[in-house]
């Protein structure tokens, strides 16, 4: 598809911006939340257990939530400048996350719902320490935001399948088995945005699928307790909506890079036959990865717990490495100049490749006996989320205002910029490493030694990491109120 | 008229006959799970001819956005109509169960028409959506299985694994019957229409299922006190759910 045939749009940055600006604000308000439980693990401030798991869960949800939602803004942008999208559409799903993220706050604060993101059966309905109407706002609010999740998947398949010339077309299927034909015939394939926007569309419509599923038999149980639900099944669909959800807000937010690192190298980011097949190893087993969520359930059948080990390989490796170094090589000699949109997309692609190190690690069943939910666990997916979903965010982000200001920022603000977001990143992120190897077990209120020694250090990672967060913001709203008209957006 | 659009209403005629089955069967206990896949069957039925009848539109950018709605609501619906436990009803009254059957059905074809209405494509997507959640819900959704005693070594680990599985499992409404008659009729009388005790009949609309179970496990005076000497946990829920629908 010929770059040529972009079209930038005021709607497409209108959703963008408003899917961004939310997400961001709720990541700020969940990062408040984390540093008030690391504070209480470590005994520095007192939360009782009760309100630390009802803590736990708001913040579980809420970053994923978070990540997502400025994630699809992005990619809703991406699509919109290669095909015309109603952006009413965009903002009913936008109404539906909203609307869901309230119930899920009602639930929690003064429902003080505290069964985490999981909800695993039976535990949200017997022994709870909060009224029963908490459970279902819990309920309602997670179905919101799946049926949100559901008509952005929908609307922007129906978008891919049309302009790219059905399924073939946006897979690239006939680039990568009739290459020769292909590009003799004066086609080009789909750019790697596009491939990041149809695979979040597609697994995205099938993760939903199994949550909307479990999420209805759990309404129904809590309206009428005589209804049975299998636990084994309950776990395994909410773990298959809930692991695809958290692994595509990182395929969502990579996009970011194929469009940004470009603009910022004034190189253009190419589709290979390698990225193709790399995304589509993603396709296949984003979708089948979680099974090693369930490791330790003696009663799910054996041969899929192979299946999650090999499948947590095949979907990440291929299209971190194909991604990265297609990235670095763009990089490399181009003379491009450092800012801090360009330092956040570049930063975000080491973070993705340590965190998707931890997640394989924790993935291979040998490793998973020792490490399996210890503090290892949120060690992987913060840094992929803080060091890898949002920096790429935070990166898209500044590359358009810097592009709009026409300046970047000072060395200076680089500086303290990076030193909050990597070092106290780093900070954060290396005492949830050692403590799991250590053995610490995760969701807990009270941790055992070493566990509150570490929470401490992490505290104050966290707060400098929120510091640099703020410290980026308020440079993001220098440089928009220092617009250039004479630099194209 | 295309082959395609005959073969569509030929496939919807025939789920259509499909649904008005329980019409000349008569009242027959189908288990859940197999209740779960007739109607995965209709919801297929209802699918395809969806698919060969609906005019795809190619056009995604204009609007038309209801369409979408519908592709998007139609699922959600579907999976409510398959009240588990509403099926032993629908068993009993034919133009209840013939109606529950043709709202599935149609709720699978608006899921495929809506979604390719929308946009080309679309429809296979939600169609295939709901279709999953309906062959799904066979295996878990108002279905527990029994807990694997693999790990189990002792006699007290052995109990306890049989005693979860009772209690995951859904209510045995003959057995909960049965101990009704042999306990609680001699004072509710027979089928609960009231004796030495008060009538049952409706207590659905008094007490939930689980208010039902919490008064038989601790009855006030001068009801006795049956849990745990002589019901167990299991046994209350089952006289509690056969309560329920008298």
């Amino acid at each position: 598809m010929s770059q040529t045939n972009i079209a930038d749009t005021s709607a497409g940055k209108r959703v963008m911006w408003t899917y961004m600006l939310t997400g961001l604000g709720i990541f700020f308000l969940m990062v408040l939340v984390g540093i008030a439980m690391r504070a209480a693990q470590a005994g520095w401030i007192g939360i009782d257990p009760g309100t630390f798991y009802s803590l736990l869960s708001l913040h579980g949800i809420g970053m994923i939530t978070a990540m997502a939602i400025a994630g699809l803004g992005i990619l809703w942008y991406f699509v919109s400048r290669y095909t015309p999208l109603n952006q009413g559409v965009a903002f009913l799903a936008y109404g539906f996350f909203l609307a869901g993220v309230a119930s899920v706050i009602i639930s929690v604060i003064p429902g003080h719902y505290g069964a985490l993101w999981t909800a695993l059966y039976p535990l949200p309905f017997t022994g709870t320490y909060w009224p029963n109407w908490a459970t279902g706002a819990w309920l309602i609010g997670n179905s919101l935001v799946m049926i949100g999740f559901m008509i952005w998947c929908a609307q922007i398949l129906g978008a891919l399948l049309a302009r790219f010339g059905g399924v073939r077309g946006i897979l690239a299927i006939d680039y990568v088995f009739k290459n020769r034909e292909f590009t003799q015939s004066g086609k080009e394939p789909p750019p790697p945005e596009m491939f990041a926007a149809a695979i979040t569309a597609i697994d995205g419509f099938i993760g939903g699928t199994a949550g909307l599923l479990v999420v209805v038999a759990l309404i129904v149980h809590w309206i009428d307790p005589s209804v049975a639900i299998d636990p084994l099944w309950a776990k395994n669909l909410i773990y298959q909506f809930g692991h695809t959800f958290a692994n595509l807000t990182m395929y969502m937010a990579v996009a970011g890079v194929y469009v940004g690192l470009p603009m910022c190298t004034k190189r253009a980011y190419h589709t290979s036959i390698p990225l193709a097949i790399a995304w589509w190893g993603t396709l296949t087993f984003v979708i089948i990865a979680y099974f090693h969520h369930l490791y330790m359930d003696f009663a799910q059948l054996q041969f899929v717990q192979y299946v999650g080990e090999i499948s947590s390989y095949l979907a990440a490796i291929p299209v971190v490495v194909v991604t990265v170094f297609g990235g670095v090589m763009l990089v490399h000699r181009s003379g491009m100049k450092w800012s801090v949109g360009s330092m956040f997309l570049f930063a975000g692609m080491i973070g993705w490749v340590v965190g998707g190190l931890g997640a394989v690690l924790d993935a291979t069943i040998p490793i998973n006996i020792e490490l399996h939910n210890t503090l290892w666990v949120p060690a992987h997916f913060h840094t992929y989320l803080l060091e890898g979903v949002l920096l790429f965010i935070m990166g898209w982000a500044f590359v358009n205002l810097e592009q709009r200001a026409g300046s970047a920022s000072s060395l200076l603000t680089r500086w303290l910029i990076g030193t909050g977001m990597f070092g106290g990143g780093a900070l954060f992120l290396l005492p949830f490493y050692i403590a799991g190897a250590d053995g610490v077990p995760r969701r807990y209120a009270t941790e055992p030694t070493p566990g509150p020694y570490y929470a401490g250090v992490a505290t104050v990672g966290a707060a400098i990491l929120l510091l640099g967060f703020l410290l980026a913001i308020i440079e993001a709203v220098r440089l928009a109120r220092s617009k250039n008209t004479s630099v194209a957006a | 008229m295309s082959v395609k659009k005959i073969l569509g209403w030929i496939i919807l005629a025939l789920t259509v006959l499909v649904a008005l089955i329980p019409l000349v069967r008569g009242a027959v206990e189908i288990p859940i799970p197999q209740h779960h896949l007739i109607h995965a069957a209709l919801i297929a039925g209802g699918l395809l001819s969806a698919l060969l009848l609906a005019t795809p539109s190619r056009d995604v950018g204009s609007g038309h956005y209801g369409w979408l709605l519908l592709a998007v609501f139609s699922p959600f619906a579907a999976m409510l109509l398959m009240w588990p436990s509403e099926y032993a009803w629908y068993e009993r009254h034919a133009s209840g169960h013939i109606l529950e059957h043709l709202g599935i059905l149609g709720l699978g074809f608006i899921t495929g028409y809506a979604g390719q209405r929308y946009a080309a494509g679309v429809g296979w997507a939600t169609g295939l959506s709901v279709v999953f959640m309906a062959v799904a819900s066979a295996w878990g959704f108002g279905v527990a299985h029994a807990i694997s005693p693999m790990v189990t070594t002792g006699t007290t680990a052995q109990s306890a694994a049989t005693s979860a599985a009772q209690m995951l499992r859904s209510p045995d409404l003959a057995l909960g019957g049965k101990l009704f008659a042999q306990n609680c009729a001699v004072c509710h009388g027979a089928h609960g229409v009231g004796g030495e005790g008060p009538s049952l009949i409706a207590e659905k609309s008094r007490k939930n299922f689980a208010q039902a179970q919490q008064w038989i496990m601790n009855p006030s005076p001068p009801m006795p006190k049956f849990y745990p000497a002589v019901l167990t946990r299991s046994d209350v829920r089952d006289v509690a759910a056969y309560i329920e629908t008298l």
